[in-house]
């Protein structure tokens, strides 16, 4: 037991923990203070590893570079792709685990959903631009919020399923036999019952399309449509080394989705530790 | 009266289907068949030019060096990243494993790089990777060391980008494992130390191959994420120096968007899905013998 679950931790276990947050934590740590520097002092030689001046200057200039817009940007886009996904996959997957389909269709569909979670995304591109071209879709955040389902749809559709297979299906019967039209079954009995999938599934969405970066940078020409991934990625490439900047607009646009960090955490323990999901 | 209300719930159940269905023809489907159809051709929209010409893309694409190049390169980044990645996940899960003071914070810290952004881990990295300024550089050079090429040394330029999957998505891998790690009960753990077995005995011959069903799983997890490698070479090399990480996903932007030689880069596109389909096969396999 001790060897295995080393219960009583040794030394070696602390100096090792100790090294994995290091090395963990460094590079944040590395973010936080390199946009706290003046611009002169992170391109110094010598690196500190403490501000000499702190100073929130770079703030100001994200701030004043239009921060805002492109955080408003990355919220309509993540937020709206994410409800879609979410009310498309609710429905589906009710109708999924409740009627079979003729044709094996409900086995198929499943299985080109998985095949659709493996497939690279730019393979789709090239039609999916030519597609959304002709729909007068490109340089739109609406074209982004659409596109964005192929990779959240599939995503909400199977952890959907997963979730909506396992409440009973008594609470239905029992309400139908008290006449209530199926439409009433699915918002006054199913939609309740899977709420916690449902905030579950949305945070996951958010998640994906919030770092989303290769149809965004596809699709989106004009710079005052830019989301965060796309702006963070513009800098790099205009402004070599103003890294306070950079890791003042990296740090705020990761802020929101580390505050989900325990959840998540949670959320992916609860699902992998009895079954695979 | 029976037939009626059953028609009125097939009818319910297609309605609340078919949204779902069509936008994932739309997008998904109609595309893949797209792909498929333009590989045919000598397809280059800035000349206009579109020609039936068969299967000679295919061939083309084979014997173009580029194309070499870039799925060698893919195919290492995935297999070191995700080999790394899963081996240093079951190590973190052994050295979380049992009680200790703190854990349930060191745990949530030790997910934070994967829950930043993909295009945030890239600009610290690449502030650190810098050959003048960079953190790492610098390091070396103070331990009497010469300063490494991170990005700019063609041999060199694959493997930085591996180490920063390798620092973001190695907490993935814990998380999945440690799960697993915690399902089995104590009791097997004991009756083995009774038994007499060593640490590294338990490990073999009891631990992993419990553990076999999760390991499997962030391990083609990880090989379908890696293979798709884009916005991290994109970030930070574009692919060079050379091509020396030119990966498929980047060939396939490269041939469609920058050089609008649509016929290769779809051409391209059907290879990345065979050897797609071939991961499918076990990954499907997997998820559905659990559904089951």
């Amino acid at each position: 037991m001790a060897k295995i679950a080393m219960e009583r931790k040794s030394i070696i276990f602390w100096i090792l923990l100790f090294i994995v947050l290091l090395l963990v934590l460094f590079p944040i740590y590395w973010i936080v203070i390199t946009s706290l520097k003046i611009p002169l002092e992170n391109i110094s030689p010598i690196p500190t590893f403490f501000p000499k001046k702190p100073t929130l200057g770079n703030y100001m200039n994200v701030f004043e570079g239009g921060f805002f817009r492109y955080l408003s940007n990355s919220l309509i886009v993540a937020s709206s792709s994410t409800l879609i996904s979410l009310t498309l996959s609710f429905l589906a997957s009710y109708a999924l685990v409740r009627h079979r389909f003729p044709l094996k269709l409900n086995y198929i569909f499943l299985i080109w959903i998985l095949i659709v979670k493996i497939l690279p995304p730019i393979v789709l591109a090239i039609p999916l631009y030519t597609l959304f071209t002709s729909a007068r879709l490109i340089n739109r955040l609406l074209g982004l919020i659409i596109v964005y389902q192929v990779y959240t749809l599939p995503y909400c559709l199977w952890m959907q399923y997963g979730f909506i297979r396992t409440i009973p299906i008594e609470y239905e019967q029992a309400a139908e036999i008290d006449g209530a039209s199926k439409t009433q079954v699915l918002t006054r009995i199913v939609l309740p019952l899977s709420a916690s999938g449902l905030v579950a599934t949305a945070i996951f969405s958010i998640i994906v399309a919030w770092d989303e970066f290769l149809f965004a940078l596809l699709f989106i020409r004009d710079p005052s449509l830019l989301t965060l991934p796309l702006r963070i990625v513009n800098f790099i490439t205009e402004h070599e080394t103003l890294w306070g900047e950079l890791m003042g607009i990296g740090l705020l646009a990761t802020l929101p989705v580390l505050l989900f960090s325990g959840y998540v955490y949670k959320r992916l323990t609860l699902s992998f530790s009895m079954g695979l999901k | 009266m029976e037939r009626r209300t059953d028609l009125r719930k097939n009818l319910f159940y297609y309605s609340i289907f078919i949204p779902a269905f069509a936008v994932i023809i739309f997008l998904t489907i109609y595309p893949v068949f797209s792909v498929l159809y333009m590989s045919f051709f000598k397809y280059k929209y800035l000349f206009d030019i579109k020609v039936f010409i068969g299967f000679k893309n295919f061939v083309r694409i084979i014997k173009d060096s580029l194309f070499q190049t870039s799925l060698f390169n893919t195919l290492i980044f995935s297999a070191v990243a995700t080999i790394a990645e899963v081996t240093l996940g079951l190590f973190l899960a052994l050295l979380f494993y049992g009680r200790f003071p703190g854990k349930r914070v060191f745990l949530i810290m030790a997910v934070f790089p994967m829950m930043i952004s993909t295009m945030v881990v890239c600009a610290v990295w690449r502030t650190l990777y810098h050959f003048d300024f960079g953190l790492l550089n610098y390091i070396l050079k103070t331990s009497g060391l010469k300063s490494v090429g991170w990005l700019i040394n063609p041999n060199i330029a694959l493997f930085s980008i591996i180490l920063v999957d390798i620092w973001q998505w190695t907490p993935f891998a814990f998380i999945i494992i440690q799960a697993g790690l915690n399902s089995i009960s104590k009791e097997i753990f004991e009756a083995a130390s009774i038994d007499g077995a060593g640490y590294f005995n338990t490990l073999i011959s009891i631990t992993l191959p419990i553990l076999s069903k999760q390991i499997l799983l962030v391990f083609l997890l990880r090989t379908i994420d890696t293979f798709r490698i884009f916005s991290k070479v994109y970030a930070l090399t574009q692919g060079g120096p050379g091509n020396s990480t030119e990966t498929v996903s980047y060939y396939i932007y490269r041939q469609g968007f920058t050089y609008f030689n649509l016929g290769r880069a779809t051409t391209a596109s059907i290879y990345v899905l065979l050897v797609i389909s071939v991961i499918s096969v076990f990954y499907i396999r997997n998820i559905m013998r659990e559904e089951a």
